[in-house]
């Protein structure tokens, strides 16, 4: 096979949704004008847990407009079957309507349906529901743990025991919730008994299977669609119980429904970052040489189903050591289950290690850079695999240069401006990207434009645009010949769009279908007598701008359209696939970063103000890089957010959410988010993946959070290992 | 939200007659249709006062500053005059909210908008403000944000503006139009300390309208200035605040202004503060003594108890800023 030149990759190319998305015409789940649809709300629970005892349903009834008001009390046995393959965590799924359990505060006791939104909403607020009320328990601190899930190697008992220096650290994370700007949404319709979904996913094979399995339909009966996704950060990763409601809802008042959630419901309908408890204990030598960790991991998860995030890689394999030990505990508790957030596990690792790091640093009184290099491995000591890349030392080196690290002071407080005290701090980042098998279609039609699809998502990395820049190098024709659709399960399968693996896994299918159409195009050409590509070997022939041609004599070639045309052709067409990660795996294959930040603290008033961020990536190829920048814009906006301001708070005393809406719950506002630059280090990696890449979306917020702290401690001397990093601490 | 009739008053006999009857009256609609969508605030008939004539600026006889009830937040702190004679509410103003809730929220309304406490906002919740009688939830709860001071066992809710913490410090006056006529009030005696009576928040009588606030003259040259300490740059609440005004002359204050926000259940004017300070030369010693009394008589929660030491830090901090001095 010919290499094709690369015209589209790697182009700072705008978003081919752009246009759509600023003028208001993409579609979003609750926009489909789907005829006849009527509204929905959900009555939330309110008490933390308990039985329900009784729904009075009449003033609701009698509202003009409302049609039908559903609980457990009327709602029919819904077959729940098994998803295998799913995201649902092992437990038992959260069924709604089907007893009087109430597992968490806010979870759906009853939905109402009415002809008009404002009818639904008031039907809603009319439904009496009452309760036998039983103590919740939703504290971290206060519940006991599950089993842990283990990992050692070496002894890190002993090893701990017989370093020179210890540290015994224990860090507190908030909770925190995606708040995605799109609310979780659904209109499910009914003809017969085929089922058509749309819904805010990241996943619309994932939502089918999910469907199909409720209510125990053949896979071809569900349809999902869902083109445009207003953000996610991981919310729309599995299929959440309103998605459920709107169907049942829907088959209930034989109409077409629409389920909006309200953005307090969306702090209990759709997932979260989990809370954690973290301690741990690093043993080293005094020239910083790392011994030993332990690592004690207590994160929450719902008391139906077990939550579990990639916590434990970070510490296997970010640094050198000969012994580590890890316990990670789930903690049941009466909320509703988490999902994985950007960066999920690793984010929250990394605050810990990187944190630690620095601790370990300052206690040592060695620069935390040269702490961290002289603890590089040689190989991945998790898998004893070698790294397929691993530039994290050139991150380094870099981010030291670009950012002027040389003039952070050791000392803390070294630096002060009138009232602000300033501080540098930096953090290593790495992130474990996904490979999952995906499948795509290309169709490439005689007027020579082409058609790519796959049932993958875009929730805002620019899936669109990236895909089409991949498919239109890989069939030889210009980005606006190209069109890619996603976002309906009629697609070629993928797996779910999280994890950073969309590019490596659905861009590889993408590259498989359009390498098969160009070669069905160019074995047609070099077969053809009358062809100018006739009896030209096949792997001499590339396409440029819907032109094949013979490499280096571009005189000598013809167009698709003349092609296809004189053979009288309407399309050619080819399904791509992508298996996933190599098994078994063959190397260790991560992306890493070292993030930089600059704070100015002043310390009279506790105010913390981020004041400038360098972001220095290894993720591979870089395939669209002004896509690129606006992922590591938003993932360090994230981590600003998990450092300084993002916290869900829950009363304890009944397991309600205070703070569950946009004024309360602190998202950084753009006059938090300072001067952030990004750099990516030149470099492909070529473990199993067509295209060389890593993935950047979910890396991008691994390590800012810590950097931050870092460089709070910089500024003051004042160590604070609770996030969000606040003024009370600080006072 | 509750179904509700809506009328628009076309002038202010219109509206005071809606008023009598019982009707609520909308402006802006920033803090009530938010409440109403919650159904905090459950409404039957919503009297639309934004055609009345209530939207001017004007300067008093006096040279104090008449800004009526209609005016809006962003046009109020534009204004050339209260940018001049009171950067303090001025200030106060650009530090609230958002530019787009500001362009539709008005002074009247501002100074009429209700907590923030979550349990007040939650119907499920107990609340002795929304429910009298029900309990405070806040009170045992989650209360980093509520009051340190002018609380009661039945309610801890923070007043939530910043322009009437300027206003309180100003002591401005708040014109009234009611049935009986127009009246004036002190700002001091215009919102209500909760007490036992938590759902009593203003002295407004039934269908009274507030047609304007006054600040009075002052002394000239004054200096003012308002500091807001918050978690987040922008689009959020106080912490803590504070509006300082002064006016030295000959090296020594002769008048003081000072009140807080962020930490009582109205405005906090700091009487004890500003004694401290008239007849004093500024310097660094007389902002950290005459800022220690800031937080007297502070009835900490459980998670609100730095608030009274960052009380005394913001209140010394905006003294130096406006006093000029180190």
């Amino acid at each position: 096979m010919s290499p094709q030149p690369q015209a589209a990759v790697g182009a700072p190319l705008s978003r081919v949704d752009g246009r759509l998305k600023v003028t208001g015409k993409a579609v979003y789940a609750a926009e489909h004008d789907v005829d006849g649809a009527v509204h929905a709300v959900i009555v939330d629970a309110s008490i933390g847990r308990g039985r329900i005892t009784s729904v009075d349903t009449g003033d609701a009834e009698k509202h003009p407009g409302v049609l039908r008001v559903i609980s457990h009390r009327n709602a029919p046995k819904l077959p729940y079957r098994d998803n295998a393959g799913s995201n649902n965590p092992p437990g038992r799924r959260l069924r709604v309507f089907q007893d009087d359990r109430v597992l968490f505060h806010g979870q759906p006791v009853a939905v109402v349906v009415a002809t008009t939104l404002e009818a639904a909403q008031h039907g809603a607020s009319l439904v009496k529901v009452r309760y036998d009320a039983e103590k919740s328990s939703t504290d971290l601190h206060e519940a006991e743990p599950g089993r842990p899930t283990d990992y050692a190697r070496g002894d890190a008992e002993a090893g701990l025991r017989s370093s020179a220096v210890r540290l015994d650290l224990t860090y507190q994370l908030a909770r925190n919730h995606h708040n995605p700007m799109e609310p979780h949404a659904t209109i499910a319709r009914w003809d017969g008994d085929k089922l058509t979904v749309w819904d805010k996913t990241q996943w619309v094979m994932g939502t089918h299977d999910e469907l199909a399995a409720v209510f125990d339909l053949p896979a071809e009966s569900v349809r999902v669609i869902n083109p445009f996704v207003g953000g996610g950060f991981g919310s729309g990763l599995r299929c959440w119980p309103h998605t459920v409601v709107a169907a049942l809802a829907a088959r209930e008042t034989k109409r077409p429904v629409k389920l909006v959630l309200s953005r307090k419901q969306m702090y209990f309908g759709a997932g979260f970052r989990p809370s954690y408890e973290y301690r741990l204990r690093l043993g080293s030598d005094r020239r910083g040489r790392l011994a030993a960790a332990v690592h004690d991991i207590d994160a929450e998860t719902s008391s139906y189903e077990t939550f579990t995030e990639a916590v434990m890689g970070a510490g296997q394999m970010l640094y050198s050591m000969p012994n580590v030990s890890q316990a990670y505990r789930q903690v049941p508790l009466d909320v509703n289950t988490p999902i994985w957030m950007r960066g999920p596990g690793f984010a929250s690792a990394s605050f810990v290690i990187e944190s630690a790091m620095d601790e370990l640093a300052h206690e040592l009184g060695i620069d935390p850079i040269e702490l961290r290099r002289r603890n590089e491995p040689r190989e991945d000591e998790s898998s004893n695999l070698p790294f397929s890349t691993r530039q994290l030392r050139e991150c380094y080196t870099v981010g030291a240069r670009e950012f002027g690290w040389q003039a952070r002071s050791s000392r803390p407080r070294a630096r002060r401006e009138g009232d602000w005290l300033i501080g540098l701090g930096m953090a290593a980042g790495v992130y474990d990207c996904g490979r999952f098998p995906a499948e795509a279609r290309a169709r490439l039609d005689a007027d020579g434009t082409a058609v790519v699809e796959a049932a993958t998502s875009d929730m805002g990395p620019g899936t669109y645009t990236s895909q089409t820049q991949v498919a239109a190098d890989a069939l030889g024709l210009s980005m606006r010949t190209v069109t890619f659709r996603l976002g309906d399960s009629l697609y070629p399968p993928t797996s779910p769009h999280g994890g950073s693996a969309t590019m490596a896994s659905v861009g590889s299918a993408v590259v498989d279908a359009c390498d098969q159409v160009r070669q069905q195009a160019i074995k047609l050409a070099v077969e053809d007598r009358e062809s100018p590509l006739y009896r030209v070997d096949a792997g001499d022939v590339v396409v440029r701008g819907g032109r094949l041609h013979v490499q280096g004599n571009p005189a000598r070639g013809e167009t698709y359209r003349s092609l296809l045309a004189r053979n009288d052709r309407s399309h050619l067409e080819a399904r791509g696939n992508y298996a996933g990660a190599p098994s078994p795996a063959r190397r260790s294959y991560f992306a890493y970063n070292a993030t930089f930040a600059e704070v100015a603290v002043d310390a009279a008033l506790g105010l913390v103000r981020v004041r400038r961020m360098l972001g220095v990536y290894d993720a591979g190829r870089i395939i669209s890089p002004k896509l690129a920048d606006s992922q590591a814009l938003g993932g360090i906006v994230g981590g600003i957010g998990t450092a300084l301001l993002e916290h869900t708070v829950t009363d304890h005393r009944d397991g309600r959410i205070v703070n569950a809406n946009l004024a309360d719950y602190l998202v950084p506002v753009n006059a938090d988010v300072p001067e952030v630059r990004a750099i990516y280090l030149d470099g492909e990696d070529n473990d199993g993946n067509a295209l060389g890449v890593k993935g950047l979306g979910e890396v991008v917020q691994v390590g800012v959070a810590a950097a931050i702290g870092n460089a709070v401690f910089n500024a003051t001397g004042r160590r604070v290992r609770e996030l969000p990093i606040t003024a009370e601490a600080l006072l | 939200m509750h179904p509700f009739s809506y009328t628009r008053a076309s002038d202010t006999r219109e509206a005071l007659n809606a008023g009598r009857r019982g009707g609520r009256y909308i402006a802006g609609g920033t803090t009530l249709v938010d409440l109403m969508r919650e159904t905090v605030e459950r409404p039957d008939s919503l009297v639309d006062i934004t055609g009345l004539p209530l939207s001017e600026v004007t300067e008093t006889e006096r040279g104090g500053l008449r800004i009526g009830a209609l005016v809006t937040m962003s046009k109020a702190a534009a204004h050339a005059k209260v940018r001049t004679l009171y950067p303090v509410v001025s200030e106060a103003l650009e530090l609230s909210a958002s530019a787009q809730l500001r362009n539709m929220a008005t002074i009247g309304g501002n100074i009429m908008q209700r907590t923030r406490c979550t349990y007040f906002r939650d119907v499920t919740a107990d609340c002795n403000k929304r429910e009298p009688g029900s309990g405070c939830a806040a009170l045992h709860g989650v209360n980093r944000t509520h009051a340190i001071l002018g609380t009661s066992d039945a309610c801890v809710a923070t007043h939530p503006s910043d322009v009437a913490v300027a206003f309180a410090a100003l002591e401005a006056r708040v014109h009234l139009l009611g049935p009986d006529g127009a009246r004036h009030i002190p700002f001091a005696e215009f919102l209500l300390r909760p007490g036992s009576t938590p759902q009593r928040e203003h002295a407004l009588r039934k269908g009274e309208l507030i047609t304007a606030v006054e600040i009075p003259a002052l002394p000239r040259p004054l200096r003012s200035g308002y500091l807001k300490v918050r978690d987040r740059q922008s689009y959020e609440f106080a912490l803590t605040s504070a509006a300082v005004a002064l006016h030295v002359r000959g090296g020594v204050i002769r008048e003081a202004r000072v009140a807080a926000g962020g930490v009582g259940t109205v405005p906090w004017k700091l009487p004890a503060v500003e004694q401290h300070l008239v007849g004093e030369r500024p310097s660094g010693a007389l902002w950290s003594a005459a800022a220690a009394k800031a937080a007297d008589g502070a009835r900490p929660l459980q998670h609100n108890r730095f608030k009274a030491e960052l009380l005394k830090r913001t209140v010394e901090r905006q003294l130096r800023v406006v006093g000029g001095t180190k």
